[in-house]
């Protein structure tokens, strides 16, 4: 049980709201609202070169950091491949995007509310043999078009971008993509390739978020003693 | 915003950072080098005698000291050196003292010769591991040389000027092995290889782990860092308007791994 309590995703932003971490995703917030004046910045893509760099953390911590803004967010689990965000919600994965590829069930039917206001969650739905081809389709720019009208901020979390297309495809259909990078993980040339994927589709890097850095190599650490 | 030139505070980061790495190489090779000098050599004695060199009276005719006679001396010093450590005086000693079980080769290795500069002295030291075999060895050496010399200059100036004694009344240290020096040693090399070892791991390392590396290779703008998080941060220090997330109920889990 412990062990299962450990291996639980939390998302810090919901649990503890003051620390310096939920902090940086408000900051990391701010900074995409800016990022662009004169487009709207409505659709996120979540991404990074290699697995586990903290994707799904990075994006489920922003989605709840937009919700609590009073906007209202949609959280995309595009990772076909490898999905947690039901896990994160503790939702059931028996619909989601991949069924709504598919024409099972219809939009509605694919979101589910979370416990925080504001925030809906797509999850991936079962996994399906063709991720790439399905992330491709007309019925998918289809999807995000529609759910653009619905809702203010659609966070999509994507699979890693060195090991499959998948993101690349998505990239193209959203306003924006964040690229994850674990701290003294990814390799400098691994990194440009990974950017180098993303300009081949046209995509429009909004920036970096530089994750698991070590305390003391963050300036991070002095929201601790600030309005405390 | 360079990162190809480090700053002190740079070098500073990068030892700290592999501290336990410099620290735990320099105890293992002071340990090592502690163990080697302290157990393991075996000790080596020195023992030495002195030999001057110089006409015996009789053969001068006039019985006083001169100056040519005093450098020719100072320069068959330099000769006697060499002959001193050739098979010529070294298998007569191996072969009058067998109680000694060395072969000429060992011998030669053993046997060290100097002379002060413009002195008729030389001394002849000799090393072993035992002081007493040391001493009597190098008596012998000594004696040998000055009965063959006569033989092969067809001169009679040779003289012992003092013998090692063989039963000293304050036993000498051994010169060999050095403790405080070897530690000495290993702990320079082993702090040099320590620090070398850092910087190379430094050096090759090219993650990226700044803004200013992401900007440098990315040209991309850093929006966030986000600190590792300890787990029991995910709820310290939570106000007022935490909103938990409820706990995991018995059997949700079925429903995620149903769904795959």
């Amino acid at each position: 049980m412990s062990q299962q309590l450990s291996k639980q995703r939390q998302l810090i932003t919901l649990t503890n709201p003051r620390s310096p971490v939920s902090e940086a995703f408000r900051a990391l917030r701010t900074n995409i609202d800016f990022s662009s004046v004169d487009e709207r910045i409505q659709v996120i893509m979540v991404t990074s070169s290699g697995p586990e760099e903290g994707k799904s953390t990075v994006s489920g911590n922003l989605a709840a950091s937009y919700a609590l803004s009073d906007k209202k967010v949609l959280l995309i689990d595009a990772d076909l491949r490898k999905p947690t965000a039901h896990k994160t919600f503790t939702l059931s994965n028996r619909y989601g995007l991949s069924s709504l590829l598919s024409q099972q069930v219809d939009i509605e039917d694919a979101i589910q509310d979370s416990n925080v206001p504001n925030l809906s969650i797509m999850t991936s739905g079962p996994i399906p043999p063709n991720p790439a081809e399905m992330m491709a389709s007309n019925r998918m720019t289809a999807v995000i078009q529609e759910l653009r009208q619905r809702y203010d901020v659609i966070i999509i979390d994507t699979p890693p971008l060195l090991a499959v297309t998948d993101a690349q495809i998505v990239a193209s259909k959203s306003d924006g993509v964040i690229m994850v990078v674990s701290y003294g993980k990814v390799k400098r040339d691994i990194a440009i390739k990974a950017k180098a994927n993303l300009d081949r589709v046209g995509a429009r890097m909004l920036g970096v978020v530089l994750n698991n850095v070590k305390r003391k190599a963050s300036e991070g650490y002095y929201y601790y003693y600030y309005g405390n | 915003m360079s990162s190809q030139e480090l700053d002190l505070r740079d070098y500073f980061r990068i030892v700290q950072k592999r501290l336990w790495l410099i620290v735990s190489i320099v105890v293992v090779m002071c340990a090592i080098a502690g163990v080697y000098s302290l157990y393991i050599k075996k000790p080596v004695y020195e023992a030495s005698t002195k030999i001057i060199v110089n006409q015996t009276p009789t053969q001068s005719t006039v019985a006083q000291l001169d100056l040519n006679q005093i450098n020719t001396n100072i320069q068959l010093i330099n000769t006697y050196k060499e002959i001193i450590k050739t098979p010529a005086i070294l298998d007569v000693v191996t072969k009058e003292y067998p109680q000694f079980n060395v072969t000429t080769e060992e011998l030669m290795k053993k046997v060290n010769v100097s002379s002060v500069n413009n002195t008729q002295v030389m001394t002849l030291v000799v090393r072993d591991n035992s002081y007493s075999r040391a001493a009597e060895i190098v008596n012998a050496i000594s004696l040998v040389f000055k009965q063959e010399i006569p033989s092969l200059f067809n001169v009679q100036n040779v003289s012992i000027l003092n013998e090692a004694k063989v039963n000293p009344p304050i036993a000498p240290g051994p010169v060999e092995p050095n403790v405080v020096l070897n530690m000495a040693i290993a702990f320079i090399v082993s702090l040099m290889i320590g620090l070398g070892i850092s910087f190379l791991l430094e050096y090759m390392d090219d993650t990226l782990k700044t803004e200013a590396d992401i900007e440098q290779y990315l040209g991309l703008p850093t929006l966030a860092m986000i600190t590792r998080v300890g787990q029991d941060e995910f709820t310290k220090g939570a106000g007022a308007e935490t909103q938990a997330l409820p706990s995991r109920r018995a059997g949700e889990l079925e429903n995620v791994t149903a769904a795959k």
